[in-house]
């Protein structure tokens, strides 16, 4: 079961594990990502980045699209991680069914906007969330659990 | 900066490596070939960035990178800033004990020799203290 559907280009990092993981508990993060899962390297480096307290697993967007919808995971309460608005709706398109989606950490580039500190898009990005919250997703922007519920579905319609 | 000298690039969440490095001196005086780099005030692709402009002035003798936490962005982001490049190697978990071995010995040992030197040095100093 996803208790936490988020939107992270950083993946794998403190926020996650000590930030959201100590007060959700999952009992694995499962990171979806092309790149990531092409690389032996990345992949150790985000796995062991999950520390002792949580399994970790990296997965190509359709393994864990799959995976999470074939059932593998329904025993378990998993945190899903992906890289950009991109592979969350590649993701949502292969049949995960979700009510929301946390935007928690896309990093000012060159070319992004700011929507809020933790969260900065392209038009392409901005175009992709919008076509989330066309299926009828609530966005929300919390970079941790205790920061205030802030939902960006207004900002980019 | 100096040919024979070893550069470190402290690389943190916050203001924590800029204090650590403001700190170190304090405790030693005047501090060369170290810098401070925020992973929150740059964004990623500046420090990045930063790492190797640095690398590019100063990895004449080789350079370690400092991140303070394992498993954290910092470290993510600087493995892949170095990898693949000659002469860096990146330390998770920095700490004071570590930088202050770090300024008085980047001039007199090589960068394998310093990076065993710094990690003992840094779980030494973790400790109950007891009298």
């Amino acid at each position: 079961m996803v208790i936490l559907f988020r939107i992270d280009d950083r993946f794998i990092h403190a926020q996650v594990v000590v930030g959201w993981g100590r007060r959700l508990k999952p009992d694995r993060i499962v990171l979806a990502d092309d790149l990531v899962n092409a690389e032996d390297w990345e992949k150790e480096l985000y796995a062991s980045a999950a520390g002792p307290d949580f399994k970790a697993t990296v997965l190509s967007l359709a393994e864990a699209a799959g995976q999470i919808v074939g059932g593998v995971f329904d025993s378990e309460k998993i945190f899903l991680l992906v890289r950009g608005p991109a592979e969350a709706l590649e993701i949502l398109d292969m049949g995960l069914e979700t009510t929301e989606i946390n935007v928690g950490g896309l990093h000012f580039r060159e070319g992004r906007e700011k929507i809020t500190e933790n969260v900065w898009v392209d038009e392409g990005e901005r175009g992709v969330l919008r076509d989330i919250v066309k299926k009828g997703i609530t966005l929300e922007a919390r970079a941790l659990p205790g920061d205030e519920r802030v939902t960006i579905n207004s900002k980019v319609v | 900066m100096t040919d024979k000298d070893i550069t470190g690039i402290i690389v943190t969440h916050g203001q924590l490596g800029e204090e650590l490095l403001r700190t170190v001196g304090l405790i030693v005086g005047e501090v060369h070939d170290c810098y401070a780099l925020s992973s929150s005030d740059l964004g990623d692709e500046k420090v990045v960035r930063s790492i190797h402009e640095i690398l590019d002035r100063n990895n004449a003798k080789g350079t370690v990178v400092f991140v303070d936490y394992f498993g954290g962005s910092c470290g993510a982001l600087c493995v892949r800033a170095t990898r693949g490049i000659e002469g860096v190697k990146v330390i998770s978990g920095v700490n004071l004990p570590i930088l202050l071995d770090f300024v008085t010995k980047q001039g007199i040992m090589g960068l394998d020799e310093i990076v065993d030197h710094l990690i003992h040095r840094g779980r030494e100093s973790v400790r109950v203290i007891e009298l």
